[in-house]
């Protein structure tokens, strides 16, 4: 059987409950939250599946991509072999060919490190573009991450705590008015820093324990 | 509605933003009619909408665009290197509000900080003195809260977090503002609701833009003729090299075209330019104004990033104004610190969905999902500094794709200056030493999201050679051909642009009256 004979053979794949299973499975990989509810996968993996079939290159990427997600499972299982030094010529074979892959059978470590594989692939970055915009637009998902949406009809939050914060002091909201000048060139005239003022000295940045140097040193600009 | 006809030689203004909505008014309530033409449609405030991605395919320009260089926008949103606005009010409908005036050392840019490797640096022909008058009417008409008698903005939670972090570190300079977003009633618009949604467009119109204050008043003059849906595609000119013409396609692609008796260009850092290059002619074969060869070069945004801080305890910072506080002790020039330039730190919120797409694009796994599941106990900011104007970072029109119209996109190159680089570094552990001060459990360091300051492609300079217009805006090539908006700036600074457009449009009506009243124009 051949695409030519069955020119809908991706479409009719993308519309199985195989792919829809593999859709969610993949997408709540890649984006795994314990707070949401299985809904918001499913309602994401449904919209992407819809996507994947707008155009022929997605049509074609994503049921491939979704089809061969099982053998990563059988290279998953491969690697295993490797490490420990029983991967042979033969049991390559009898793996390729006996192991019919599962990837919904993977446990979520072994899958999300198995995903690394394809992350550059058109399919992975179709879903991880797509999903990023669906998943977070749920309003399951707002509710779920504590966000509450639209607020022009309820009258913004003046009333409905935009200033409930509790857990710190109140702060000034006037400009400075005291007697330093605001330094325009130079340096200031103190050092900035943790614990440069001692306004509060149950500072959180002792807890942290870093210093200007450590901070700069261990977080490089991911750029 | 005011109609002024094709064949009458008019004045017209190319977009509604800052820079033209400010120019249009204040040219029509002194007598002047305009024909002002705006690519996008006119969406009432009663249109907007509370949710992220829908505002987005509201009002942002969604046209093609391509990008290249080092810059990680390109890598990471190719055909969206800025987030500007397409409607009627540029890119006013979007903004969050803040309005710092520009320094004095940060005018003359080249003096102060000398001369920069891979940098083009220049003074701006202009002193603060010369702009303080505009400012003050800038800031008046925009509302700045903490300026003119206006009130500050009451703190919300993402301030509260913010400043207390600043006094704690030792910052001095904060403060919920000067903003354009009323406190309380001014200026025929009410205090605001604290109801966040500042970059999808304000409903209420508490927050200034040129959609609610300049246009509806330059429409009741009479003398504004609006016409939106209107994307200028060429500027001709006469034989003696004076624009007579402004060339535009409505909805149906139909070209119009409209006589001219003086041309404003104001639509943003990446059309102005592309306009002006897609205008070339046997006399200006590099595009109209650019026999210098600068058009278009040193393409600014800002140095720019974000930072996102996770709490034990709820901080809910999508409740109250995005630009609810700024810290300005960073906006100096100290080269102890490994760069030239400031910064300013301003607080910033995004809602689950634009924080999923711009915290860190292209990550996933737990690493990533962690930053969401704290989202009701996160704060943040935003790092606005002064960035490098390099010729090489530039607009110019891509040939191999069109948009729409079948015309060439613009194409943004940006290769980032080590001082970019360095700079964005210190603001990233200064917030983090910021939110550490506070007791942060997490801290998060985004890269920046694509760029709404855009700046410099049209460069003010004294000398023809180094730029495109003399201090007022008006072309050194086309003596009746103006630029109105952040093209204009001759360094991108370390100050949010909206408040100095709005100052150089107003300087720029005067000159334009006087001259008009000396019969020179």
């Amino acid at each position: 059987m051949t695409f030519s004979a069955q020119p809908d053979l991706p479409r009719r794949y993308l519309e199985s409950d195989r792919a829809r299973d593999l859709m969610v499975r993949l997408i709540r990989l890649v984006f795994p939250h314990d707070v949401l509810p299985d809904s918001a996968y499913e309602r994401t993996a449904d919209s992407l599946l819809l996507l994947s079939t707008q155009s022929n290159r997605m049509m074609l990427a994503v049921s491939r991509g979704l089809d061969s997600l099982d053998d990563l499972d059988t290279l998953e299982h491969l690697d295993r072999l490797d490490h420990q030094n029983t991967l042979t010529h033969q049991n390559t074979l009898n793996a390729r060919s006996e192991r019919a892959g599962d990837f919904l059978a993977l446990p979520a470590d072994a899958a999300t490190r198995a995903l690394h594989r394809i992350e550059h692939t058109d399919f992975f970055t179709f879903v991880l573009g797509n999903a990023v915009l669906t998943l977070y637009n749920l309003p399951e998902v707002w509710q779920a991450l504590g966000y509450e949406g639209a607020s022009v009809a309820k009258g913004g939050y003046l009333t409905r705590g935009f200033d409930d914060l509790d857990w710190l002091p109140e702060v000034r909201v006037e400009e400075y008015q005291g007697d330093l000048s605001r330094v325009s060139v130079g340096p200031l005239a103190h050092p900035v820093g943790p614990g440069a003022v001692k306004t509060e000295p149950a500072g959180a940045a002792d807890a942290a324990g870093r210093t200007d140097s450590e901070v700069s040193a261990d977080d490089e600009v991911t750029l | 509605m005011t109609r002024i006809d094709q064949d009458d030689p008019a004045v017209v203004i190319i977009g509604s933003g800052a820079g033209g909505g400010t120019l249009a008014h204040e040219l029509t309530r002194r007598g002047v009619p305009v024909v002002l033409l705006e690519a996008g449609a006119h969406i009432g405030t009663e249109e907007f909408v509370n949710d992220e991605w829908d505002a987005f395919g509201q009002l942002a320009w969604l046209d093609p665009r391509t990008s290249s260089g080092s810059w990680r926008i390109a890598r990471d949103f190719p055909h969206l290197p800025a987030w500007v606005v397409k409607s009627v009010g540029g890119s006013t409908t979007h903004w969050a509000g803040s309005t710092p005036r520009i320094l004095e050392h940060e005018l003359q840019a080249r003096s102060t900080y000398g001369d920069v490797p891979g940098a083009q640096l220049l003074d701006w022909p202009l002193t603060l003195a010369e702009l303080a008058p505009y400012y003050d009417r800038a800031e008046i008409a925009l509302g700045s809260s903490h300026r003119h008698g206006r009130p500050a903005l009451p703190a919300n939670n993402n301030y509260t977090v913010f400043a207390t972090g600043a006094a704690r570190v030792g910052y001095n300079f904060y403060a919920t503002g000067p903003t354009a977003t009323n406190a309380a009633p001014y200026d025929g618009r009410p205090g605001t609701t604290q109801g966040g949604f500042n970059f999808e467009g304000d409903q209420t119109h508490a927050t200034w833009s040129t959609l609610v204050r300049e246009i509806p008043r330059a429409e009741a003059t009479g003398n504004l003729d609006l016409r939106p849906n209107s994307q200028a595609v060429q500027i001709t000119h006469d034989r003696h090299g004076r624009a007579d013409g402004v060339l535009y396609l409505d909805v149906h692609d139909h070209v119009h075209r409209q006589r001219t008796r003086v041309v404003a260009v104001a639509g943003n850092a990446i059309e102005t330019p592309r306009l002006l290059l897609l205008s070339a002619s046997a006399q200006f074969p590099d595009g109209l104004a650019n026999s210098s060869g600068q058009l278009g070069r040193h393409y600014m945004r800002h140095t720019t990033g974000a930072v996102f801080a996770r709490f034990e305890r709820p901080v809910h910072f999508y409740r109250g104004e995005t630009m609810a506080g700024v810290i300005a002790d960073e906006a100096r020039h100290d080269p102890e610190r490994g760069f030239v330039g400031g910064y300013y730190l301003q607080t910033l919120a995004l809602g689950p969905a634009f924080l999923a797409a711009f915290a860190d694009p292209g990550a996933w796994g737990r690493d990533f999902t962690r930053l969401l599941d704290g989202y009701d106990h996160t704060a943040g900011l935003w790092i606005v500094g002064e960035d490098m104007p390099r010729a090489g970072n530039r607009v110019t029109l891509n040939q191999s794709v069109t948009d729409t119209h079948g015309l060439p996109v613009a194409n943004v190159h940006v290769d980032e200056h080590p001082n970019d680089d360095a700079m964005r570094r210190h603001a990233y552990q200064q917030a983090e030493l910021l939110y550490d001060a506070v007791g942060a459990l997490s801290v998060h360091r985004t890269p920046p999201f694509p760029s709404m300051h855009n700046l410099g492609t049209a460069r003010m300079s004294v000398r023809p050679a180094d730029g495109v217009t003399n201090s007022y805006g008006r072309t050194h090539d086309v003596p009746n051909l103006f630029v109105s908006d952040g093209s204009v700036f001759t360094t991108s600074t370390s100050a949010s642009p909206t408040l100095t457009i709005v100052a150089l449009a107003m300087r720029q009506a005067d000159y334009i009256l006087d001259l008009f009243a000396r019969g020179q124009l």
